[in-house]
C-alpha cells in the first residue's frame, strides 16, 4: 500500500470529533497544512485504544501556519498525523 | 482505604506499594526486576546524553548531517540509542539556525525523548506550557527569559504520534577554543526542548 | 473527542513555572508508578493508547488538579479494574 501523500502536498485535517481516543488535536481540525515527510507506518491509535484490529498506516509530519490554526501568529506548528486524519486539500470526499 | 494521617503523598505512596504487592502476588510483576529496570533507566537516560550529541554535532559536520537525516542511525556513534521502552522510538533532531528557531511540545499528553533524555520536567507536562506554546511561543520563551529576535521564524513541533523530537541549538559565540566536553557543559535540557538558546 | 487533555491553543492557563534543579522524580512512589506502568505495558495488560485513553477520560476537574503521576496511578487502577485483573476493593484495601 503506497503512501497517499508526498512532501509538499497540501492536506486538510479531518473536522470530525470522534467519541473516543484520538491523536488529532482539536486546534488542527479542519485546517490545511503542508506535508513535510512520511515518518513511517503505525496502527491508528483511535482503533488501538478500543482494542480493534489496526493495520499500520502512514504517519506524516504536517506543517501548519499559526494564522491558519488560530487566526494570528507568525510561527508554524508541525503535527504528526495519521493518514486517516488527512485528505488532499480541495479534494474532500475523494480518496 | 485506611486513614493515613501523614498526608496525601504518604497515602499515595502506601497505595502504590499495596498495588505493587498485589500485582506481584498475581505474578504480573517482579518487584526486584522493577527496581533494577528503574535503576538502569535512570543511569542510562539523562539530558547529558543530549548535550553530548549536540556538542559532537557542533564539532563534526559529518555527524551533524547524519544526525539530522537519521538520528537513530547516528546515536550509536556515541554509544546512545532511543531503545529502552517497548520498542525503539524514532528521534527527529531539528536544527536551530540564524533564521529558524525550533520548540518542542506534546499538547495531548507529554511525549518526549525519554529513552535518551530521561523524564521531562514538570513544566513540560503542564497544561500551561502545552496550551500556550503552540499559540504564542514567543511569549512562553519570554517566561524562560529568552527573547527571540522578531526576524527569527519560530517552528513549534507538536509530537502527536510516534516520533520524538530534540532541538539542536546554535553553538554560542566565542566557543571556538572549547573541546567537546566543555561544549557539552554549555547545553541544557531547556536548550534541547527549545526554551533556552543552548 | 475534545477531552480535557486536548489543551493545545486554549487560552487562560497561567505563565509556565519552572522548578529549579528539578529531579527526575520527586518521590519514590512516582518512580514506582512509572516503572509499574512500563511493566504492565510490556506484559500486554493494556496498550499505550488504552493507557492514554484512561487518563483522558478522567473528570476534567480531576485531570487539572492532579499531579502527573497521580493521573498515571489513577489510569493504571482504572484499567486494572476494567480488565478484571484486580477489583477496586482489593486496590483500596491494605
Amino acid at each position: 500500500m503506497a503512501e497517499l501523500f508526498r512532501p509538499g502536498d497540501q492536506v486538510r485535517a479531518s473536522r470530525s470529533d470522534p467519541p473516543h481516543h484520538t491523536r488529532l488535536p482539536r486546534y488542527a481540525r479542519g485546517a490545511t497544512g503542508t506535508v513535510l515527510e512520511c515518518q513511517g507506518r503505525h496502527p491508528l491509535p483511535d482503533r488501538r485504544a478500543r482494542q480493534l484490529p489496526a493495520r499500520p498506516e502512514p504517519v506524516y509530519a504536517v506543517r501548519f501556519a499559526a494564522r491558519d490554526l488560530f487566526g494570528d501568529g507568525d510561527h508554524t506548528v508541525t503535527l504528526d498525523l495519521w493518514e486517516s486524519y488527512l485528505r488532499l486539500a480541495g479534494l474532500e470526499g475523494m480518496r | 482505604m485506611s486513614e493515613d494521617h501523614a498526608g496525601p503523598a504518604a497515602t499515595l505512596a502506601a497505595r502504590v506499594r499495596h498495588l505493587e504487592a498485589l500485582l506481584e502476588q498475581r505474578g504480573l510483576i517482579d518487584a526486584r526486576e522493577l527496581d533494577r529496570s528503574l535503576e538502569a533507566f535512570l543511569a542510562r537516560a539523562s539530558p547529558a546524553n543530549g548535550a553530548r550529541v549536540v556538542a559532537r554535532a557542533w564539532l563534526d559536520e559529518g555527524f551533524r548531517a547524519r544526525l539530522l537525516s537519521d538520528a537513530n542511525a547516528a546515536l550509536p556513534e556515541l554509544g546512545l540509542s532511543m531503545r529502552g521502552g517497548l520498542q525503539e522510538q524514532r528521534l527527529k533532531v531539528v536544527q536551530n539556525t540564524e533564521q529558524q528557531h525550533n520548540v518542542i511540545v506534546c499538547t495531548l499528553c507529554s511525549c518526549y525523548p525519554i529513552a535518551l533524555l530521561g523524564p521531562s520536567p514538570t513544566w513540560y507536562k503542564s497544561p500551561a506550557y502545552r496550551s500556550r506554546v503552540v499559540r504564542d511561543p514567543r511569549a512562553v520563551l519570554r517566561e524562560f527569559g529568552f527573547e527571540l529576535e522578531s526576524a527569527v521564524q519560530v517552528n513549534v513541533w507538536d509530537a502527536s504520534a510516534e516520533t520524538r523530537y530534540m532541538v539542536l541549538p546554535r553553538r554560542p559565540a566565542g566557543t571556538d577554543n572549547l573541546n567537546e566536553q566543555a561544549l557539552a557543559a554549555l547545553v541544557t535540557r531547556n536548550g534541547l526542548i527549545g526554551v533556552a538558546p543552548a | 473527542m475534545s477531552r480535557i487533555n486536548d489543551v493545545g491553543g486554549m487560552q487562560g492557563f497561567p505563565p509556565v513555572e519552572e522548578e529549579a534543579g528539578e529531579p527526575a522524580f520527586h518521590a519514590d512512589w512516582e518512580a514506582h508508578v512509572f516503572a509499574l506502568n512500563q511493566a504492565l505495558l510490556r506484559h500486554g495488560v493494556y496498550n499505550l493508547d488504552e493507557f492514554r485513553d484512561a487518563i483522558e477520560r478522567m473528570p476534567p476537574a480531576e485531570y487539572l488538579t492532579s499531579s502527573y503521576y497521580e493521573l498515571w496511578f489513577r489510569a493504571i487502577t482504572v484499567l486494572l479494574a476494567e480488565k478484571g485483573v484486580l477489583t477496586e476493593e482489593e486496590m483500596a484495601g491494605g
